[in-house]
């Protein structure tokens, strides 16, 4: 293209200067030649050619003026003519830049979000060949972890995998490094760091024999290593003490390593140790599945033939345990590291790609407008000689200035949305920290809008360049067949940006919905004024339940005393947090179903005022005292109101029994229930709840009878303190006094438990908050569609209404007629909205919380937004049409 | 309508004598065009060679470097397809504007 050589002599001018003097140069020899040729003297044909040819310097400015500037000069001129085109304009111009710069923003900075936690590869080489196996067993349903034991199985055992290893979360009281802190520990496999392909940043990782002999060694994460050892490489080789025992560091981890953690995901941890199964974990019922495992598949093994192994061997360890049903599970790590964010993410990819078609629709819809009323300035201009080729070169450059504005906008609005997503996004979101501008979509996105853009803002210019000049002078600038079927398009775009808006309005709606119910729903306790914080005793000093039992007793004497606090109380577990561990129980006369599996409670093991501290109302019975405290106390279980509901129906619970264990007949002992409370959420509020069941931890061992050695000894409390005060004034108050008792315990988690609460509402919070906004973003658009369409066409139509009014319609009648017209169009998009709703909506349900996906009262309320909103837009349009005045209006013709 | 300005008329004279002549360097070209018409047309240095850029750009003509007979670098031009066509629609718009202004001419002897 010769437009483009030119553009390129721009960035060639000085190689374009010295062929230029070269030329001219040569030019004036051949005339000297020529002249001495003719006979006259060099010097006399020098100063001849000389005087013909003027000023070199001035002629080679303008050749190169010939070759470069011209191009540039002229598209400098469109540009200008461009801006002072829209410039004429502003409300066009603004709406458009702002279309734009919403479709290309939020598409950007959603996807950005996406990307860094959904389709962003592990942090691993070859990540796709690392699996994550998962145990299930029949009466609990679902995919959990493996048992301790079935760990070594098939680390032994299968064939598939090139390793297996094992790995469970483990808190440490780290001392001897700066301040006592809890460390989020992990304990791994030696085979870890070679499945997952990582090898440490210093020193090295575990070997077998270190893991197999609970060798006191550890790995430092960076950033432990920097925080508390300054980065120095000499740490390899030093202690340190994890509850109180002392651990050589050996080496530490590169930089954002990460491991897999609990149920699904990976993490980064403080530090790790061996995995190093204790007898009594390696001896453990099978029925305790908290050992994860993740394997690297050899090479060239599929995901079916490996769990084809897996099964193989899970027939070895059932062989062992015929009583419980087992099946086996294999999950690849990158699936599992996104499930939990998958419907969130979902969704709002979805939202952002109806934001993206209602964006498009709009400026379609802007430009088709826009170009109408500009047929009649086409036809003057070709009229005057104006070429087509011109007239559709300053179109495209008028569309690309939109664009790039438009463009610019949305990248600078994409940035400010990533970098503020970062910082309220809800921490569940896996790999939250490598969230940043994704520039590929960042560009497709803006490429797919602009080219909406270039595409709306050329084809009725081609259109009109091709109808005849005098056509549309006759015309006058009405439109007559042509405008009538592009008017149709424009209703077209509009009512299908109204479903769409009305689509995201119900997503919303919905959510809105679930978010009221959930803060409606009563916790099961009072949150306000107590504060609360995770203590937990080493081993090391504390080694036995008596010793436990009396340091939480000393404290809670120390606690009460302090100024404000009404009560003070420990447990092993809080609610809403979702951390509360479960049991297998039978209740005494309780017969099950014959589908029915086993019988499940939440199970939390209480000291102190639990209950009164966080005000759990008492409905039946009484509250445990000191008297069960006392040896060889008989042992007495507290229940929840639903599990008194649901095993002990119909008659009195108090004074019933309750096993734990899987079955009534089960050699355990009887505990008796001696109080009924109100039910908790165990986990945050708008998710599934458990039925509860309280035991003293002074009876904790005894109430496992037989099975008694594996629960050991219970050092780790929640402890919850209540205050007539400020909660947050007692926080420090409660550190010093715990300190008080012993100085080198970790106090972790301090917070209030309103805080804790709100934390949990959070995830919720967002995403309400996110299609909520988008909804606004997309009624805002709808609206402005439906009022450009209905604006135009009754300035299109003054004609027509005059003549109306002149043959005797009133204003009343004129109003009514554009207003209906603005009803026609919204009822249309509403009625769109509600089918593609009763379709999709459903995919929703995983968000929703006690309201149903085609609920009634969010779909009244969104055909009620969206029909006033059209009203609205066709108010205005509507009284202008009213004001025509119909004389005015036929001279003006 | 036939373009009627000078520039035209200049660049009419520079595809033609390409057309004619093939491969020729600009100071080729003004001799070619002053000897063709008899020493009536002679072609200004200062308008010939920003005429020639701006044909190249436009890609009537084609350039290259080469060596003239008596061994001198110089820049040769040559017609291409482009400039073919432009060369008929040249023609054709200066015909029309002599057969226009003569009519003119014409009409003015006569009333």
């Amino acid at each position: 293209m010769a437009w483009m050589a030119r553009v390129r002599n721009l960035w060639r001018r000085r190689k374009i200067d010295v062929e230029i003097e070269e030329e001219l140069r040569a030019h004036i020899e051949m005339a000297v030649e020529d002249g001495v040729r003719e006979g006259m003297s060099e010097k006399e044909a020098r100063r001849a050619a000389r005087v013909r040819f003027g000023n070199p310097v001035a002629m080679k400015e303008r050749t190169v003026g010939a070759d470069a500037a011209l191009s540039m000069e002229s598209l400098w001129r469109d540009i200008k003519f461009a801006l002072r085109q829209l410039k004429k304009s502003p409300g066009f111009a603004i709406a458009a830049v702002l279309t734009l710069a919403l479709g290309i923003g939020g598409v950007t900075a959603v996807f950005s979000v996406v990307y860094a936690v959904l389709l962003r590869p592990l942090p691993y080489p070859e990540a796709n060949h690392l699996a994550v196996l998962h145990e299930a067993m029949e009466h609990l349903g679902g995919m959990a972890n493996l048992a301790a034991p079935d760990v070594l199985v098939y680390q032994r055992e299968s064939r598939a995998f090139t390793a297996v290893a094992g790995f469970i979360d483990q808190g440490y009281d780290v001392t001897g490094a700066g301040e006592p802190f809890r460390a989020q520990a992990e304990r791994v496999s030696a085979q870890m760091f070679p499945v997952l392909g990582v090898p440490p940043l210093l020193g090295r990782a575990f070997t077998q024999k270190e893991d197999e002999n609970s060798a006191a060694v550890t790995l430092l994460s960076y950033a432990l290593w920097k925080e508390r050892f300054g980065g120095s490489p000499n740490v390899v080789g030093r202690t340190v003490d994890l509850d109180l025992r002392p651990y050589t560091i050996i080496g530490v981890m590169p930089r954002g390593f990460e491991t897999p953690t609990g149920l699904g995901g990976i993490q980064p941890h403080d530090l790790w140790v061996p995995l190093s199964l204790t007898p009594a974990e390696k001896a453990a019922e099978a029925d305790d599945l908290d050992y994860g495992a993740v394997a690297r598949l050899k090479p060239g093994v599929t995901m079916t033939q490996a769990l084809q192994d897996a099964r193989r061997v899970l027939k070895m360890i059932q062989a062992k345990v015929p009583e419980v049903h087992l099946s086996i599970g294999l999950r690849g790590l990158r699936e599992e590291t996104v499930r939990s964010a998958r419907p969130l993410l979902r969704t709002l990819l979805g939202a952002v790609l109806l934001i993206l078609l209602i964006a498009c629709a709009n400026l379609a819809n802007l430009l088709l407008v826009r170009a109408a009323g500009r047929r009649r300035e086409f036809g003057v201009r070709m009229a005057l000689g104006a070429a087509r080729k011109t007239m559709l070169r300053q179109l495209l450059i008028e569309s690309l200035l939109l664009s790039a504005m438009g463009g610019a906008a949305g990248l600078g609005l994409a940035a400010a949305a990533v970098h503020w997503a970062t910082g309220v996004l809800p921490d569940s979101l896996p790999r939250l920290g490598e969230i940043a501008i994704h520039w590929p979509v960042a560009l497709l996105a803006a490429g797919l809008v602009c080219a909406t853009g270039v595409a709306c803002g050329m084809a009725p210019a081609l259109a009109s360049a091709k109808t005849d000049v005098l056509d549309s002078l006759r015309e006058g600038g009405q439109t007559t067949g042509q405008g009538r079927s592009q008017h149709r398009l424009r209703s077209t775009l509009v009512v299908a940006e109204m479903a769409l808006a009305m689509l995201l309005l119900i997503g919303a709606g919905l959510l809105l919905r679930s978010f009221a119910r959930m803060m409606e729903t009563n916790p099961g306790f009072q949150p306000e004024r107590t504060v609360t914080a995770y203590l937990a005793l080493p081993k090391q000093s504390y080694p036995t339940q008596e010793q436990v039992d009396d340091f939480f007793r000393d404290l809670q004497e120390r606690l009460k005393v302090l100024p404000g606090v009404e009560e003070v109380g420990f447990a092993s577990d809080i609610p809403v947090i979702g951390r509360s561990s479960s049991r297998l129980f039978a209740a005494q006369g309780y017969v099950r179903k014959p589908d029915e599996g086993f019988s499940i409670t939440s199970n939390y093991l209480t000291a102190g005022d639990y209950f009164q501290a966080l005000r759990i109302p008492l409905i039946e019975g009484r509250h445990f005292d000191a008297s069960d405290d006392l040896p060889g106390a008989p042992l007495v279980v507290m229940i929840s109101q639903s599990l008194a509901k649901q095993y002990f129906a119909g008659r009195d619970s108090v004074g019933m029994h309750i096993k734990v264990g899987p079955n009534y007949q089960y050699p355990m002992p009887e505990m008796r229930v001696v109080g009924v409370v109100g039910d908790v959420s165990d986990n945050p509020v708008d998710a599934k709840q458990d039925v509860e069941m309280y035991e003293p931890v002074s009876q904790a061992a005894a109430d496992l009878g037989p099975a008694a050695a594996m629960i050991g000894v219970v050092g780790d409390f929640h402890a919850v303190v209540r205050t007539t005060g400020d909660p947050q004034a007692l926080e420090e108050e409660f550190r010093r006094t715990v300190h008080s008792a012993d100085p080198t315990l970790a106090v972790t988690d301090l917070q209030t438990m309103n805080e804790i609460l709100s934390s949990t509402e959070a995830p919720r919070r967002f995403n309400t908050w996110v299609l909520t906004s988008f909804a606004g973003i997309a009624l805002a658009l709808a609206l402005l569609g439906i009022y450009g369409v209905l604006a135009y066409s009754v300035t299109e139509r003054t004609r027509e209404i005059a003549i109306r009014m002149a043959l005797g319609a009133t204003r009343a009648d004129v109003e009514r007629r554009t207003l209906r017209h603005a009803l026609v169009l919204g009822a249309s998009g509403v009625g769109l909205g509600l089918a593609a709703a009763a379709g999709l909506t459903r995919y929703l349900a995983s968000l929703l919380y006690q309201v149903k996906p085609l609920d009634g009262l969010t779909l009244t309320g969104a055909v009620a937004v969206l029909l006033a909103c059209a009203a609205l837009a066709g108010w205005l349009p509507a009284r202008r049409a009213a004001g025509v005045d119909p004389m005015e209006a036929l001279r003006s013709e | 309508m036939a373009k009627s300005d000078l520039q035209g008329s200049l660049d009419l004279l520079v595809l033609k004598t390409l057309a004619q002549r093939g491969r020729l360097h600009g100071y080729g070209m003004a001799l070619h065009i002053q000897r063709a018409s008899d020493e009536l047309l002679r072609v200004e240095e200062g308008s010939l060679y920003p005429a020639l850029h701006r044909m190249e750009q436009s890609g009537w003509i084609a350039s290259e470097w080469a060596l003239t007979a008596t061994g001198r670098r110089a820049k040769y031009y040559r017609l291409t397809t482009a400039g073919q066509k432009r060369l008929a629609a040249a023609e054709q718009e200066f015909d029309e504007l002599v057969r226009g202004v003569r009519a003119v001419l014409t009409a003015a002897y006569s009333g």
